[in-house]
Formats: structure tokens, C-alpha cells, sequence
């Protein structure tokens, strides 16, 4: 991970586009499955979020969080909409408690903890804008079904996120270059 | 190499335990289910033993709400995706179904038992 430790490392703009349009493309994956709301997010489009922990610089890290939420935006058309604004808040808090979860805790936790800390993260954001923007304290009653697909969703992403950090010899070359 | 670090399990073990204390949400279970209807700053309560249909109007038209045989559902929207209407009939304490685009919620609460007459047509 030598490119952590130069903080002048110019961002990687070919490795961050690579990533941005995994993302994108797991956004198109999800718009394709139906949900209650439109702001529900199954979280597919974090799999390159959480792969990038240990491969970006932080610089990096941030460009590609917020390329994530354009893409997502330009997915599903909401961009102008107030789901943009569901969007923008999750992703920041998932993409914030990953890292710093990633940078000081990664000897004790794997990509399943951290996966489920950024999903955790991202629900309880979203619920709480969606108590405070639309419906009131109603809300409250569509977080079981929110937090239960983030958590056992978050779940099966880390699981596959820790065999791709494990295994993967594209993977290895990008932390060792 | 490992899949799992012990971080992962107090991770996962806390947010099970969020996860479980979310169902708090639906109340008391047990309670005689009412449907309440929101829009904008309107609510309505209705019992649901007692059939009825209920017209919404919102920013994008009507939202058509019926109540039959202890069950709720959408059987109309104006809005353009009718996520609404495919949600289906609901007839548990805690289901929900949204229609954002015309700003009308509908949930099944448990908590509140009707008073003899019912709490009916109750708007504030």
C-alpha cells in the first residue's frame, strides 16, 4: 500500500474510472430490482467502494464516492430529484464509516464488519432524512424491512468483497503497485 | 487467509441487535389494527374491519385507497409508476405501502384500539 504513504501521489484517473463504472453498472443491476421506495438502496453499487479501501488513496477514495452518487443519480434519473439528496447523504456516511473503520480497525475487522457498519450507516441516514423531509415519525415503521435487507444484503456483500481481497491477483497488483 | 475477524462478529452481533430493536417500531401487535392515511399534513384513521373506499387527492391526482375485508390496498394512483398499486393488499400491523410521488402513506398500526364506534373518519 505505497501509495498511502506518499501523500503526492497524483489520483490514479484510469483505476478510479474502472472502479466508477463498476459502479454503475452494479447501479443499473439494482434499478432493476423492484423496491417499496425509490431511495431504498440494496447496496450492490458499494462492492467497489468496499474493494477500494485498501487499493485508493483517500483522494481517490473520495472521487470515487462521489462519482458513485452521480452515476447512481443518472441510473435511476433522480439527480435533480430529493432522492438525490437520499443518495448523497448515504453514500457519504457509508463511504466515511468505511474508511475510517477500514484505516483504524482493519487488523480486527474484515470487509463482512465493515460492509455491515457502512450499510448500517448508510439505513439509519436515510431513515432518519426520510423522518425529518417526508413522512414524520411514521417513518419508523419501514426500518425493520430497510435495516434487515441493508444488514443481510451487507452481509453476503462482504462475504464475496473478502474472497476478491483474498484471491484476486488484480486485486494484489493494484495494492502492490 | 481468514474471511472472518472478530471484528466482524461484534459488527454483525451490534447491528443484529439494531436490527431486532427496529421491530419495536410496529408497537403493540396484539392491538386492534386501525389504517392510517397520510398526506401531506392530513392523517386519517380508519378501522379496518370496516369496508370502505377512500379517495386522496395529491400533487399528481388522485390516490384511491380501499378496505376490504380486513385488508388495504391502492387500487388507483395517478402517479406514472404505480409502485403503489403493485404493492398489493397489506393486512398486518407494521406493512406499509408508499406512494411518494403523490405524497400519500398508508401503514396498518396496532397500537391504538378503537373505541366502541370506532375511531372513524377521524381527520386532523
Amino acid at each position: 500500500m505505497t501509495q498511502h504513504s506518499n501523500k503526492h501521489h497524483p489520483i490514479r484517473i484510469d483505476l478510479v474510472a474502472l472502479l466508477a463504472a463498476f459502479t454503475l453498472f452494479l447501479s443499473t443491476i439494482e434499478y432493476l430490482i423492484p423496491k417499496p421506495v425509490p431511495f431504498m438502496r440494496i447496496g450492490l453499487a458499494n462492492l467497489p467502494l468496499m474493494i477500494a479501501l485498501g487499493i485508493l488513496a483517500p483522494k481517490e477514495y473520495a472521487l470515487l464516492a462521489l462519482l458513485k452518487f452521480l452515476g447512481q443519480g443518472l441510473v435511476t434519473g433522480t439527480i435533480f430529484s430529493y432522492v438525490a439528496l437520499f443518495s448523497l447523504g448515504s453514500t457519504t456516511a457509508s463511504a466515511c464509516t468505511m474508511y475510517f473503520l477500514y484505516r483504524i480497525g482493519k487488523r480486527w475487522v474484515g470487509m463482512v464488519g465493515i460492509g455491515i457498519a457502512g450499510a448500517m450507516a448508510s439505513n439509519v441516514v436515510q431513515l432518519a432524512l426520510s423522518r425529518y423531509i417526508l413522512f414524520g415519525p411514521g417513518m419508523w415503521l419501514i426500518a425493520p424491512p430497510f435495516l434487515t435487507v441493508g444488514f443481510v444484503t451487507a452481509v453476503l456483500l462482504g462475504l464475496f468483497a473478502q474472497q476478491f481481497v483474498n484471491r484476486s491477483v488484480w486485486y494484489k497488483s493494484k495494492v502492490a503497485s | 487467509m481468514k474471511v472472518l475477524k472478530i471484528g466482524d462478529f461484534v459488527i454483525a452481533i451490534l447491528s443484529a441487535v439494531l436490527v431486532s430493536l427496529s421491530f419495536l417500531s410496529y408497537g403493540n401487535l396484539s392491538g386492534n389494527p386501525t389504517v392510517h392515511i397520510k398526506s401531506g399534513a392530513n392523517e386519517w384513521i380508519y378501522d379496518i374491519v370496516h369496508d370502505r373506499t377512500v379517495s386522496i387527492s395529491g400533487p399528481v391526482g388522485s390516490t384511491v385507497i380501499e378496505i376490504i375485508d380486513s385488508r388495504v390496498h391502492v387500487s388507483h394512483s395517478d402517479c406514472s409508476n404505480k409502485v403503489c398499486v403493485a404493492a398489493g393488499w397489506k393486512d398486518s400491523v407494521g406493512e406499509w405501502i408508499i406512494c411518494l410521488p403523490n405524497n400519500v402513506f398508508v401503514l396498518i398500526e396496532g397500537d391504538r384500539t378503537p373505541t366502541p364506534g370506532g375511531i372513524d373518519d377521524t381527520a386532523f
